[in-house]
């Protein structure tokens, strides 16, 4: 009996770094492994015995593409503990700089990390040499994302004016109209995004998915919903840890979210379209239809589609926001005068999905204990799976396209990997 | 990262801007963001300072019609922690040396071969890595790391204060090699 073994130092264009393993006996994939060394462990020690205002500027700092997510879902925890209503124009704030995110995080992958895939080159320094105006429409999409960030969050990356109740300060209306016009830009670009997405080539792979995402009874799902799945689950965030639950996986060091008596499931673009698709914009919804995108996305290439329709939308939403746009008359709701032991979950739809937060705080407001559940967490069992498909499909292949494909099946997903983990070592093990 | 300046390079600006890469809670990978810290407030009017927590390609958009350009980052080369390099960007490869990609998206190295491919460098372009010895999620720098801070600070200052760039140095050069 042979045994082959291909080490890949990491896997290029993931957001981080990780490892994945895969054992190949007698033509039968025994064994798929993909280690994530990190999850926020770190950051949820960390937080013990921190006040419950600093939640967001702490957790802001796991990730530097998705900072507004973790502050997001966790003033939302915080606000639910506390019992701070967050409305009107703070909570259309909110909105807006999620949607910075959206752009800029859906930019980066799209472009630089997810076309490669389908341009016969191996990262995004070959295709600038050979689709120069691809990358520089994806680098100037990226930038308005950034702008949007900054402007609300008073820095591009790690936002500091954002707190539990609101803003440290709001815009005025100028702020924002001063930014309409590249809004505008970055609409159209986004626009030409879904063109370009659409008129890729894509492996014929259709997986069977249970996605979850949020759902709002009229938005696109951002900062606040209900969860729910293709397969009847509909919960407040409240429930979460009822129905989801962390494993201990030994080869990752770490934990892996599953359903509950059941298994994997998908976070992220995919499932928010799949499952919010009369929520969108309405150049999106249109969009989506010129370029013969289907209601349900079941092909994990095709993710790349799916990431710049929601970037319409996240553009779209945010020059709808800076029409309607009235500054509140403070820039925050404030705590409540007495605080007291409280418990509160939150969740958001991270770019990569649902990222969930719960806090427990003493009778001072100090954390006494602090969850934090990532998109990536969610999806690893899950891209093991689409792995696995894509190695049982591909056997007859040799190590080097083998591994390539393998590669892209995890970047299907844009895993955050730098939330949670190193360095990815891919190892391909035939016996 | 208290104390750097918010401003985003919106524009063309002239004033050399020194950058620092890195994750604040990632040990030595927070080098590059320190060094920042103390490099701002010393520097007035000569240069301006920002952070780079983020996948890299912020870069591009940070130096866009910058004179110079100082870019501050922890590497992984295996050289003894602390070890400072210092590589003068040119129509070179940036060596592997930079090419460690820890936390960030992109490595410095990996922005610099897309700038070039973009025609989008600055008309100079200085990086410093400084060698780390762990990047596992915490905070605090390792001893040695920390005591070759101050070396390069003063490095990175004399890099901004020292003579001004010739006119017409951009488009010439590294720049505009693709």
């Amino acid at each position: 009996m042979s045994e082959r073994t291909i080490a890949v130092n990491y896997i290029a264009r993931v957001e981080g770094e990780g490892a994945l393993r895969v054992r190949v006996h007698d033509r039968t994939v025994e064994e798929v492994q993909l280690k994530i060394f990190e999850p926020p462990r770190f950051f949820e020690a960390f937080l013990r015995g921190r006040s419950y205002r600093e939640a967001p500027d702490i957790t802001a700092r796991i990730c530097g593409i998705c900072p507004v997510a973790y502050q997001m879902s966790s003033c939302n925890a915080m606000e639910q503990a506390l019992g701070i209503p967050v409305t009107g124009p703070i909570r259309e704030l909110r909105r807006l700089i999620y949607c910075g995110e959206w752009i800029e995080s859906h930019a980066l992958h799209v472009y630089l990390l997810h076309a490669p895939d389908f341009l016969g080159v191996p990262d995004a320094i070959q295709l600038a040499k050979v689709h120069p105006e691809a990358v520089q429409r994806g680098l100037a999409l990226k930038k308005v994302g950034n702008a949007l960030m900054t402007l609300l969050g008073g820095r591009e990356i790690h936002p500091i004016n954002v707190r539990v109740g609101g803003f440290y300060r709001c815009p005025s209306r100028d702020e924002l109209e001063g930014i309409r016009p590249d809004l505008v830009r970055a609409l159209h670009l986004a626009e030409e995004t879904v063109r370009f997405a659409a008129s890729l080539t894509f492996p014929k792979i259709e997986e069977d998915y249970e996605f979850v995402s949020m759902r709002h009874p009229d938005e696109y799902p951002l900062t606040e919903g209900d969860l729910v799945s293709n397969r009847g689950l509909r919960i407040p965030v409240s429930k979460y840890e009822e129905e989801f639950e962390e494993v201990h996986v030994p080869y990752a060091n770490a934990l892996q979210s599953v359903r509950k008596g059941g298994g994997a499931y998908l976070v992220g673009p995919l499932a928010r379209y799949a499952l919010n698709r009369d929520r969108l914009s309405s150049r999106a919804r249109v969009l989506a239809q010129e370029v013969g995108l289907e209601p349900v996305v079941t092909n994990p290439y095709r993710s790349i589609i799916v990431r710049a329709v929601e970037t319409v939308y996240a553009c779209e939403e945010a020059l709808r926001i800076i029409d309607a746009y009235r500054p509140p008359p403070e820039p925050f709701v404030p705590p409540p005068a007495r605080l007291g032991p409280a418990v509160g979950a939150g969740i958001s739809e991270a770019p990569r999905g649902v990222l969930y937060h719960r806090y427990r705080l003493d009778a001072d407001g100090l954390i006494a204990e602090a969850k934090i559940v990532a998109p990536t967490s969610q999806n690893q069992k899950r891209i093991e799976d689409d792995v696995r498909g894509v190695v049982t499909r591909s056997l007859d292949l040799g190590d080097a396209a083998l591994t390539d494909l393998c590669e892209r099946a995890i970047r299907n997903h844009d895993p955050c990997i730098s939330c949670a983990t190193h360095f990815l070592d891919l190892e391909l093990i035939r016996d | 990262m208290r104390g750097v300046t918010d401003d985003p390079a919106r524009g063309a600006s002239v004033r050399p801007l020194v950058v620092g890469l890195g994750h604040p809670a990632r040990h030595d990978d927070a080098l590059g963001l320190e060094i920042v810290e103390r490099v701002h407030p010393r520097l007035g009017e000569s240069g301006e300072a920002r952070s780079c927590v983020s996948d890299g390609t912020e870069l591009l958009d940070l130096w866009e019609g910058r004179e110079l350009v100082v870019v501050v980052d922890a590497v992984r080369s295996g050289a003894a922690p602390g070890t400072v390099h210092r590589l003068e960007v040119t129509d070179l490869p940036v060596p592997p040396v930079f090419r460690i990609t820890s936390t960030h998206n992109l490595s410095i190295a990996d922005v610099v071969a897309l700038a070039r491919s973009l025609d989008r460098l600055p008309a100079r372009l200085v990086i410093y890595g400084v060698e780390g010895e762990r990047f596992d999620p915490g905070v605090g720098l390792s001893d040695r790391v920390a005591a070759a801070m101050a070396t390069v600070v003063d490095q990175v200052l004399t890099e901004v204060r020292g003579p001004a760039p010739r006119d017409g140095d951009r488009g010439s050069g590294e720049n505009g090699h693709a």
